[in-house]
């Protein structure tokens, strides 16, 4: 027979270090003798996103398009350390760097358009597509390329720091401020459970996840999706079933993850509230995104047959002894 | 901030390197081909705990065979680690679990390399090992690292209230023990890497990782050179989550290319990929959780016992993050959390999307459902009454200022969720 049920679960997550480890995020902003800008940071791309989110950050503040903005981030010989590409902290943390960046060379541009352009202040100037132009009479303006050339063979360069806050905890009763800032998030699944197989199958699921602030709502939903099949695995299919410290499991065929035909549609809901020590508000969100996927499967699979699992993952074998104990107990 | 406008934050912008990746133009390390490139296989340990000795001499004599590097030939520090230095570049005198690295052939040819792999002779004094986390509790388990006298690496203690006092006045009381899995990053693209000189006397490796200026350093410090003689360049990466934070090939390959002064491939199978990088720490937790019967949570008490396997990695900050999360969102005023890192001689367990918060939400979320049901309440108002929201404090003791906008997750979910039947 199969059953079906709901079940829920909800998260918090403090991401950077923590515990009062140096988080520390570099980043250079350069204007680039063509007009466009070069961004420098350590922070890897790893498939989350960073190159084009980072991008948007710089283009924001600089008012280029995403495409002006040249993103530099594979070599350590010429980028600066921005810290790793983990602990959902790109985004929080170089993301701060980069508009810190961005602002200070956007400053230095601005101040450069004042002598350009003979002005006695640089109130009323306006930064727009690789111009600097006064808005209330907009014959009187300078490029971007005019500026970089005014400077020479000497690149116009910005480097900033951020560095994020966190205390370390007293060592017998762990109080302090261990994570900032922390994200929030909640999961609803419906499933189906075949009461003879021990098989289970998600029909359904939303996922409302708190980004502070959304920078690129796209793959904030790729994330989503992304930690909803990790979390699936990792709740149903996934173990490397380790003899003697032997891991058995040890390619696709035999060590299971979800692929795209297990994959239910996924109801995505960006629930926005802004960070204000974030860039435009903006929290990370890689990991909380898997971190209530499991939970609410175990809930749903309570309410659709009235076993309670333990252990992950929840095998079909593991499932029906399970489910045939309970038929016994009645 | 809210009368800010934004033109490019907040839109769906394309990912800037999205065509590359679609139309198969972009360079992952595997891609990487070099004129008189050399390639490099590793041998690893068939067993979780023994003593070795190593020859190397019959398959440092098969033609196209340039050498074999064993611990013998690492320059500087033959250790490497993100938090300790407990890994060793190539076993010494013990291995310490199954695909510890002891040799590494560099050869013309992968072929070539994977024949001398079963050319080298190790001799294996196995000792006893263990497997189970609360088995290497104990004062008379084998020790996983000799200069340690306990495998507890790491105890997190967070207390605040009175816990016992708190439980006495609980109207309902849930106690479980929940367990977890070790698990696999499972990324696309396994580990593969090009090492070369360049001509100032730069040694370059070319391999995806997640933090490059670690890596940099990590080589350095085995190689006994300056930092800015080391480059480490960073192609395209085929995911990660956490997997690529620690040293895999790196250091082999660095050494490889500044012995032979060639460049100096490596390509990892799906197989030794499982057995390079590091796991998700398996958890025994044990939870009490008890509340009010007016729904108010009022106590908690988790031991949580987290398996490193036989190396440290991120283990302290790991169990440190599960301690600190072991709450969930919710205001609890009396709370006890013992959280445990312990040395097995399973595989290594390190970072992985979650980080130690993700197997606690397993545990807390359950025993929230469980109390509700007790307590005959909807589980969703029995949370609702508990929540974390501005002004918070959590067990740790911080003060939750803003941004906690979890009430409206909660609510979008369960608006949607009681739509599906």
């Amino acid at each position: 027979m199969k059953k079906r049920g709901i079940g829920f679960g909800n998260t918090f997550y403090g991401t950077g270090y923590g515990n009062g480890f140096p988080d520390v995020s570099n980043a250079v902003a350069e204007l680039r003798p063509d007009g466009r800008v070069a961004i420098y940071v350590g922070a890897t791309e790893v498939g989350q996103g960073a190159k084009t989110i980072m991008s948007q950050i710089a283009a924001e503040v600089m008012e280029l398009k995403v495409e002006d903005i040249i993103f530099i981030n594979e070599d350590t010989s010429i980028t600066p350390d921005s810290g790793t590409a983990a602990a959902s902290r790109q985004t929080y943390n170089t993301g701060n760097a980069i508009k810190k960046a961005a602002e200070s060379l956007k400053k230095e541009i601005i101040k450069r358009a004042v002598e350009i352009l003979e002005l006695n202040s640089e109130t009323g100037l306006k930064v727009e597509n690789k111009n600097v132009y006064l808005k209330t009479f907009p014959d009187k303006r300078v490029t971007f390329e005019d500026i970089a050339k005014s400077f020479k063979d000497n690149l116009l360069r910005k480097e900033e720091v951020f560095i994020a806050h966190s205390t370390q905890m007293d060592e017998e009763e762990g109080q302090g401020c261990p994570y900032w800032p922390y994200t929030f998030g909640a999961c609803g699944v419906e499933v189906e459970v075949d009461t003879e197989t021990g098989k289970v199958d998600i029909i359904n699921a939303v996922v409302a996840q708190d980004v502070g602030k959304a920078i690129n709502p796209l793959l904030i939903e790729g994330q989503i999706d992304g930690g909803f099949a990790m979390g699936y695995g990792y709740a149903i299919f996934e173990d490397l079933n380790v003899k003697k410290g032997e891991i058995k499991h040890n390619r696709f065929s035999n060590y299971l993850i979800p692929t795209s035909l297990d994959m239910p549609n996924v109801e995505k809901i960006i629930v926005e509230d802004p960070e204000s020590t974030g860039p435009f508000g903006a929290k990370g969100i890689g990991e909380p995104v898997m971190t209530y996927v499991a939970p609410a499967i175990l809930n749903a699979i309570y309410n659709a047959v009235g076993v309670r699992v333990t252990e992950v993952p929840v095998t079909p074998e593991k499932l029906l002894k399970l489910i045939v104990e309970k038929e016994q107990r009645k | 901030m809210s009368n800010m406008t934004l033109n490019i934050v907040g839109k769906s912008v394309l990912r800037v390197d999205a065509l590359s990746k679609v139309k198969g133009e972009a360079i992952y390390p595997q891609d990487i081909y070099m004129d008189g490139m050399l390639y490099g296989k590793t041998l690893r340990s068939k067993y979780p705990h023994a003593y070795i000795k190593v020859d190397t001499s019959e398959a440092e004599a098969i033609d196209g065979v340039i050498k074999v590097l064993t611990y013998k030939d690492v320059p500087g520090h033959n250790s490497h680690g993100v938090l300790f230095k407990d890994h060793e570049v190539f076993c010494e005198k013990k291995v310490r679990r199954v695909g510890d690295p002891i040799a590494f052939v560099i050869a013309e040819s992968e072929k070539i390399a994977d024949e001398a792999l079963g050319k080298i002779k190790v001799d294996y004094d196995i000792l006893e090992a263990v497997f189970d986390p609360i088995e290497a509790m104990k004062e008379s388990s084998p020790k996983v690292h000799d200069n340690e006298d306990s495998n507890i690496l790491y105890h997190y203690k967070l207390k605040t209230g009175d816990v016992e006092e708190a439980f006495s006045k609980c109207d309902v009381i849930v106690e479980n023990e929940y367990k977890t899995s070790m698990v696999d990053h499972a990324f696309l693209q396994p580990e593969a890497g090009v090492a070369y000189m360049e001509e100032d006397e730069t040694l370059t490796v070319c391999v995806a990782t997640q933090y490059p200026h670690f890596d940099q350093l990590e080589v350095a410090e085995a190689m006994g050179l300056p930092l800015e003689k080391i480059k480490i360049i960073n192609p395209a990466v085929g995911g990660a989550f956490g997997g690529r934070e620690d040293i895999t090939l790196q250091i082999h390959l660095a050494l490889a290319a500044y012995i032979t002064k060639k460049p100096v491939k490596a390509i990892y199978s799906r197989d030794e990929s499982f057995e390079a990088h590091s796991k998700r720490h398996p958890y025994i937790m044990k939870y009490k959780t008890g509340a009010t019967k007016d729904g108010k949570l009022l106590a908690m008490e988790a031991t949580i016992i987290g398996d490193t396997g036989a190396y440290a990695s991120w283990a302290p900050n790991v169990l440190r993050k599960g301690g600190v999360h072991a709450t969930g969102p919710y205001e609890i005023p009396n709370v006890k959390v013992d959280s445990y890192a312990v040395y097995t001689n399973n595989p290594f367990a390190g970072a992985m999307r979650g980080f130690g918060a993700t197997q606690p939400p397993i545990a807390y979320e359950q025993q929230m459902d469980m109390l509700a049901e007790k307590l005959e309440m909807d589980p969703i108002e029995f949370r609702l009454k508990n929540i974390f929201k501005e002004g918070s404090k959590t067990a740790t003791g911080q003060i939750l200022a803003e941004s906690i906008p979890l009430k409206n997750c909660i609510e979008e979910v369960t608006k949607r969720i009681n739509t599906i039947k």
